[in-house]
């Protein structure tokens, strides 16, 4: 669907929000609290497949999103600091939602770092919804912050990892509370290890990560069936150059988090990067994610 | 294989849980825990003797029954906190009874433990006046309520913790074959 730039607004120095609204009025598709969409961002030399939360009410007229400027941007995110203005229509797909709140938690203790706020802005819009929330950030982005978030006991704004008593926090909760986090890679492994440690079950914890496409070593990837062979470069994913290449591989969440990508790897040994496979599925090196998984050996022979 | 029959691994601790609750529908607790881990409590039934049961020592907590027990878990786990794990040891109806309670108080089913021990008797639910009928030792059984005979299927309602029991004499009315007395 095309939606255009109908406001922009500087939140932090490396914060932009961006209100996208659909060109002819109509109505736009649901989207529940953790949906994200995908857009096309246009690029000097290809078009970019960014994930973004919405973090807008279910039914607003527009979506809402909050793009941070990635060091080193493969892309997307730059276009959207520099280029992007009012007006500017990007095509954009309909909401998915990977990171919808647990229906079974009788509460829910969110633990965010950065930009890893924005799923769970449409968390707390739900009506009674039984939350504690703890959002860490640099205190130079506090007032950015605290301006997006609700008031009250069940949230705490941190201006240091370091003041937040993860472990305490953690053996604390009543035994009805699921665990959500995002954030920085670092900040998650921090909060899983830390909840592993304090007895949480992995099926209580759950983690939302876009932007897991990291670069690396450029490798060549050939497909069988369809007798095409593409280099992925240092940065871009197998995705991005298998679609380069005329390719209309199956994708949908671009960060490793749906399974939709999964190819079947004949040849080769992938380099992980996804968060759908499991450490067996992982160890096996028979099936790779496209969208953020990378090849250690410099050939990948797929089934596609 | 009756795939409607939950299987039961032999009783252990996760040693992932930082405590545990181990609730048994026996008078003793398991064996072999004593000196495993820390944080452990029991909750045993006192099926005989006179007197109310006190605090023994070392953890166990005696009650004068499974239904006193069950009606203080939800109390319980309401207010524990996570890293809990949660065994029930016991009979069927006992221990999924118990693994409903837990659900019911926010636990996920990788939280909770269920070994079942002590006699071979079951809850059987009368699917016609949907009476449930106690520790019924054998396949056939008349229910106290509508007094139709059951034939006890192979088929256990883990929502209802029983298994299903459905008129032996409806074909032909009076005829009722042997009980046989469950072995498993």
């Amino acid at each position: 669907m095309k939606l255009k730039i109908e406001a922009i607004a500087t939140l932090t120095p490396g914060i932009r929000k961006f209100t996208l609204a659909p060109v002819d009025g109509s109505p736009l598709p649901h989207a529940g609290a953790g949906s994200h969409v995908v857009l096309e961002i246009p690029g000097p030399s290809r078009i970019w497949k960014n994930a973004y939360s919405i973090t807008s009410a279910a039914d607003a007229p527009a979506y809402e999103i909050m793009v941070r400027r990635v060091e080193k941007s493969r892309g997307g995110s730059a276009w959207l600091h520099d280029h992007a203005k009012l007006g500017d229509v990007l095509e954009v797909y309909p909401p998915q939602n990977l990171f919808a709140p647990q229906r079974l938690a009788k509460r829910h203790l969110l633990l965010s770092a950065g930009i890893g706020i924005t799923p769970f802005l449409s968390y707390v819009r739900l009506a009674g919804l039984a939350y504690e929330f703890h959002h860490c950030c640099k205190p130079e982005d506090e007032a950015a912050f605290r301006a997006l978030l609700p008031s009250g006991p069940q949230m705490t704004l941190h201006t240091s990892r370091h003041t937040l008593n993860l472990e305490a926090l953690l053996k604390s909760q009543p035994l009805g509370t699921h665990l959500s986090v995002c954030g920085p890679e670092s900040f998650m492994d921090m909060v899983l290890a830390t909840a592993a440690h304090a007895g949480w079950p992995a099926a209580k914890v759950h983690k939302e990560s876009f932007g897991g496409a990291t670069g690396g070593e450029p490798f060549v990837a050939h497909m069988k069936r369809s007798g095409v062979t593409v280099t992925v470069g240092r940065e871009e994913s197998l995705l991005d150059a298998m679609e380069a290449a005329g390719l209309a591989p199956p994708c949908l969440c671009r960060g490793g988090a749906c399974g939709e990508c999964k190819l079947t790897v004949l040849e080769g040994v992938p380099d992980h990067h996804d968060h759908y496979l499991s450490e067996i599925e992982h160890a096996a090196n028979d099936a790779v994610m496209t969208c953020v998984s990378r090849a250690k050996t410099p050939e990948l022979v797929l089934d596609f | 294989m009756n795939t409607s029959r939950p299987l039961y691994k032999p009783f252990a601790l996760d040693p992932s849980g930082l405590a545990h609750l181990i609730v048994t529908s026996l008078d003793t607790p398991p064996e072999g825990i004593e000196d495993s881990f820390d944080n452990i409590e029991v909750w045993t039934v006192k099926h005989a003797g006179p007197g109310v049961p006190v605090l023994a020592a070392g953890g166990i907590r005696p009650f004068r029954s499974t239904t006193e027990q069950l009606a203080q878990l939800g109390h319980r786990l309401g207010r524990m906190t996570a890293g809990l794990r949660f065994y029930a040891i016991g009979s069927e109806a006992f221990i999924w009874d118990a693994y409903n309670i837990a659900i019911a108080a926010g636990m996920h089913p990788s939280e909770i433990f269920l070994h079942r021990a002590g006699p071979f008797v079951r809850r059987v639910y009368c699917s016609h006046c949907r009476t449930m009928v106690e520790d019924v030792p054998a396949n056939i059984v008349t229910c106290p309520s509508c007094e139709a005979s059951l034939f006890v299927r192979d088929h256990f309602s883990r929502r209802l913790a029983a298994f299903m029991g459905v008129k032996v004499d409806a074909e032909v009315p009076g005829e009722v074959p042997a009980a046989e007395v469950f072995t498993s």
